[in-house]
């Protein structure tokens, strides 16, 4: 979710008019999926966060401030920026087909502020950051035009085989060193890296523009205040977002007042005008509407609030603005229907189809076993479901539990699913030396335990029971009790694993089939654990014991 | 006096009497043979009834120090030092042979130099030997080893201030305080120590054995507002507890509960909602990836072919996303990221009630550093509704119940909102009578694209319900990790927690 700052003054001179700020938090909020995050009264400096990430001409405050026009009605429909052509060209070779193939340029003339240059390149960041998927679907970059003779050259090159100067650096460097030693080139080197050459931007004096899409040379691509003319470039690995970005960019300069002139771009097969308009128009039927929102409107009231969302509208073809690629389905353009008829004025109605509400079996039967063991008066735990290793299987003295461990885990702690519950109530244990005895806890809650290439979803029931006089008996009385209440014959049958003293530990079998483990924890897991007092405990995998019984 | 003395406990009445002639409690024990810590219960209640006076005298004593205990059992430093040096030997053997750290050394040869009991020879290094007499004193003994077998702790006054003064400084002695509690009878309480009847034989405990014969007279009295000891019983985690709730009212507006695996496929989390396998949300480090397996090999081939040509070409009134479907992320296995997961796999099982309403209570994982307001783990409530005719009304009109069932308002905001799975997408705003405006739930109309390829061709309301911020308020907590917290303390003594 993007999150853009910019003068609220400069807002309201965009917009037109003025908007006090108390009723500007509510208007975003309802219209412009976004939120104010923050605001300085003095500087009249807004941060606001935005919703939408499929709608990045938002992010920027001259796209707020034309779609806030079509709100307020004081502008409406399709607007278009102008350009005129222009003789530039930018030739694009072959070889960057398999790395990088496409770009989108123009140049706008104008004059370019501190503020401005500010709110391009936050605009710039934003959209490769989010839009852009960190750069690698697009990139831009912004250069003094003047400093670059055309035609520009856009082609792949040998890491090894060309040196340039690159921004915030003092000296000519490999392009396989920008990778190495640039911060930019750290941080997105991994995009263009496994290639064997990097795509740059060369132009006819051969001086080289940009290492797309890592970092611009310091000498042309170094945008400053008092510039008066930018070239703009976008590349990409997708051709229609590599315009969308173009086009956004052209309509806010264009509405800034500044002069954009188009670039031809010549690639091997064919020859396009940058920026590209899309054009692109879709059918809407009246019944849709209603279909979607449950609003009755007529054809005239569609038409306006199409036209205030900034589409343009001829009978029932709706033209889609080019600063906009987000519409897949007319249900697309609908919601900005119901969005501009106001959500706070659409009456709702009440849900009328009967129906019966459940729980899943697998539930109930868990809550009645639950309720046998809260009758026996354990405490109930709930702890995370993610775990590790160490706890699982190491301090258990056991291996092989069929954990599902995380191959990108955030920390140690949390690394691991757990594969069965006895350990957990250890750890409580722990925690709780300090605590009034006698410690009676359980847990029930999913488990995944991996059989090979498969993974099982269970749910597993787990009792322990720490005080100086806990025994087998007293454990045995618990599953007892248990088995007794479901109507069910179980056995123990000896099982040795390190977890429990050897013959005070047993496998639970009902059946035939073992659905658990009962035992006194030995007094080698117990120093694991810096315990000092006797544990005993019985686990159930719930999951078996249903099937088995139902 | 009567009722006093048929209120007391047979410890009270054993104190008694035996008051009347001692006064220290350990002189108590010895004389009424109980154990001390029934003479202090029998005290303090007597105390409570105005039959004695307690008073507790604090007396200073001498006890051993930290290096007191280890030197009583292993010798004084300069004693094992003195016996080491029978013959001439240098400082490195001598250290070895009596295990005395440097600074054990040091100060022993200061006393034995002190007293010319050793001699020192300063060469490469350190050489001792013991004088005439260093070996008197050795036959002689120590007299502070003496002192360190004695039984403590001792009196003040059975040290001399000298060797005190001395040993202390070496955190071999130090002073403690011990309490000494003496009784002594009020009037009240010399009356009914004197009186026959306390003599009289009182039955403290009714047995089926008195039952059965009759004699259960002389029961005595209890004092019913004496404090008992505490229980721990079985008692629900109040988290699960308030969740119980939760799921209890969905199931009472009619709502069918759905569970699905932790462990999911990317098909099912993402794909099958018509999220592209590009969209931002699907970064890497946006979810856990399984080490092992890595690929989910179950997979519902006939609609994972569907799903795949909607994301790439679309279908009647729809561009699709436009890209290359890769068909080996969408089997990559990972932690679910949102219940959402759930739907497509009711949406597309024959088991789908038109119309239906369905939720789920789900544990889901977001890549997250864990903080105040971030668990590894978290719980999803969230759900779908599908029946003819739905539409964006419907939507608002199920968020406003529940505003009103979980919230317990009728104020409530409903704001454009995104997911890329619904087409319009809602956020709600609710004003919680406490806590004011939180955000409550987000929901939308699930858009054909994804419903399609499931077979379904009715409107479908997906919602999801943020319910974090209410348990923590009525559970009292600022802490989200406290949701699963592991102190037995917090546990037993939370309140259930009531609307």
């Amino acid at each position: 979710m993007p999150t853009i700052s910019f003068s609220y003054k400069d807002f309201e001179k965009l917009l037109g008019r003025k908007i006090p700020m108390d009723e500007f938090k509510d208007l975003v909020l309802l219209y412009a999926k976004a939120e104010v995050e923050d605001y300085d009264s003095k500087t009249a400096e807004i941060k606001l966060a935005l919703d939408d990430t499929n709608l990045p001409y938002l992010w920027s405050v001259e796209g707020l401030a034309r779609y806030f026009k079509g709100v307020f009605e004081t502008e409406k429909g399709l607007t278009k920026f102008k350009v005129s052509s222009s003789k530039y060209d930018v030739i694009v070779d072959k070889s960057v087909e398999k790395v990088r193939p496409y770009i989108a340029t123009f140049v706008a003339s104008g004059k370019i502020d501190n503020y401005l240059l500010e709110q391009l390149i936050q605009f710039q960041e934003k959209f490769c950051e989010g839009y852009g998927r960190k750069r690698q679907k697009v990139s831009i970059g912004l250069y003094s035009s003047k400093k670059v003779k055309f035609p520009v050259h856009y082609k792949a090159a040998a890491p090894d085989s060309i040196k340039f100067v690159p921004l915030e650096m003092d000296k000519k460097i490999l392009l396989s060193k920008v990778l190495e030693l640039h911060p930019k080139g750290k941080q997105y080197g991994w995009i263009i890296k496994d290639f064997s050459a990097y795509p740059i931007l060369v132009d006819s004096n051969n001086e080289v523009l940009s290492l797309v899409p890592i970092i611009n040379s310091n000498f042309t691509g170094k945008l400053v205040v008092g510039d008066s003319e930018l070239l703009f470039e976008a590349t990409g690995t997708d051709e229609e977002a590599v315009n969308l970005a173009a086009n956004i960019f052209a309509q806010n300069l264009y509405e800034r007042g500044f002069k954009l002139q188009s670039i031809t771009v010549h690639y091997n097969n064919k020859k396009v005008k940058s920026p590209h308009s899309f054009n692109e128009k879709i059918k809407i039927r009246q019944a849709d509407v209603e279909v979607l929102t449950g609003l009755k409107l007529t054809h005239a009231q569609t038409k306006d609030l199409l036209e205030r969302a900034r589409y343009g509208v001829s009978d029932y073809t709706v033209s889609i603005p080019d600063y906009r690629k987000d519409i897949l389905h007319v249900f697309d353009v609908i919601e900005d229907i119901a969005i501009m008829y106001g959500f706070n004025n659409i009456e709702s109605a009440p849900l009328t189809n009967y129906t019966m509400g459940s729980p899943t079996k697998m539930n109930e039967f868990v809550d009645s076993v639950r309720e046998i063991v809260l009758g026996l008066g354990f405490q109930e735990i709930l702890s995370p479901i993610l775990s590790n290793k160490a706890i699982i299987e190491e301090k258990m003295e056991v291996q092989d539990r069929g954990i599902v461990e995380i191959s990108n885990p955030m920390s140690e702690t949390y690394s691991a699913v757990r594969s069965w519950l006895t350990p957990i109530m250890m750890e409580v244990l722990s925690k709780n030396k300090h605590r009034d005895f006698p410690q009676k806890i359980f847990e029930q809650g999913l488990i995944n335990v991996r059989k090979g290439q498969k993974i099982e979803d269970k749910e597993a029931i787990v009792l322990a029971i720490s005080q100086t006089k806990t025994d087998f008996t007293e454990i045995k009385q618990c599953l007892d009790a248990i088995m007794n209440s479901l109507g069910v014959v179980s056995s123990v049958e000896p099982f040795d694993m390190g977890t429990f003293i050897k013959g005070r530990g047993g496998s639970i079998k009902v059946n035939g089939k073992a659905i658990g483990l009962i035992g006194e924890i030995s007094p080698k897991v117990l120093s694991n654990w810096e315990l000092e007092m006797p544990v005993t405990a019985l686990e159930i995998d719930l999951s078996e014991l249903k099937r088995i019984i139902s | 006096m009567k009722d006093i003395i048929a209120e007391l406990h047979r410890l009270e009445r054993a104190v008694l009497p035996v008051l009347q002639k001692c006064s220290s409690v350990e002189d108590i024990v010895k004389q009424s043979g109980m154990e001390k810590v029934e003479v202090l219960r029998a005290l303090h209640w007597l105390k409570g009834k105005g039959l004695c006076e307690v008073k507790e005298d604090l007396t200073e004593i001498v006890e051993l120090d930290k290096n007191g205990q280890l030197y009583k059992e292993k010798g004084l430093p300069e004693k094992r030092f003195l016996e080491a040096v029978k013959s001439k030997i240098a400082l490195t053997s001598l250290m070895k042979r009596t295990n005395l750290s440097r600074e054990e050394v040091n100060v022993s040869i200061g006393i034995l130099k002190r007293n010319n009991w050793i001699t020192v020879e300063k060469g490469k290094e350190l050489f001792f030997e013991i004088t005439k007499e260093g070996k008197g004193k050795l036959s002689k003994g120590f007299d502070e080893q003496v002192l360190l077998e004695k039984s403590f702790p001792l009196k003040l006054n059975e040290v001399d201030d000298k060797t005190f003064a001395s040993l202390k400084k070496r955190s071999i002695l130090k002073t403690g305080v011990k309490k000494a509690i003496t009784a002594t009878l009020t009037n009240e309480g010399k009356k009914i120590a004197g009186s026959s009847e306390l003599k009289e034989k009182v039955v403290d405990r009714l047995t089926p054995e008195m039952i059965k014969t009759g004699k259960w007279q002389n029961l005595r009295s209890y004092n019913l507002e004496a404090p008992v000891p505490k229980v721990f019983f079985g008692k629900k985690q109040p988290y699960r507890r308030f969740l119980e709730e939760v799921r209890a009212k969905l199931i009472a507006l009619g709502f069918k509960e759905r569970d699905g695996p932790i462990v999911e496929s990317e098909f099912w989390n993402m794909d099958a909602l018509f999220m592209p396998q590009f969209h931002s949300a699907r970064d890497i480090h946006d979810a856990y990836y399984v080490k092992e397996p890595e690929y989910a090999t179950d997979l519902p081939r006939e609609l994972v072919r569907k799903v795949k040509a909607v994301h790439e070409k679309g279908m009647p009134g729809s561009k699709g996303w436009r890209y290359e479907f890769d068909e080996k992320k969408t089997a990559r296995l990972v932690l679910r990221s949102q219940d959402t997961s759930i739907s497509p796999r009711t949406l597309a099982s024959k088991e789908l009630e038109v119309p239906g309403k369905y939720f789920q209570i789900s544990r889901c994982f977001r890549y997250d550093v864990i903080d105040a307001t971030h668990n590894a783990d978290f719980d999803q409530i969230g759900g779908f509704v599908v029946a003819e005719g739905l539409n964006l009304r419907h939507l608002f009109g199920l968020l406003r119940m529940f505003a009103k069932e979980f919230c317990g308002t009728d104020e409530i905001k409903v704001v454009p909102s995104y997911f890329p799975f619904t087409e319009p997408s809602v956020g709600l705003y609710a004003k919680h009578p406490v806590i004011g405006w939180i955000e409550l739930a987000g929901a939308g109309i699930f858009r054909p694209e994804m419903t399609k390829p499931l077979g379904v061709d009715k409107p479908v309301i997906a919602w999801g319900i943020g319910l974090g911020r209410v348990a923590m308020f009525k559970l009292g907590i600022k802490d989200i990790r406290q949701l699963y917290s592991h102190d037995l303390k917090y546990l037993r003594n939370a309140k259930h927690a009531y609307d």
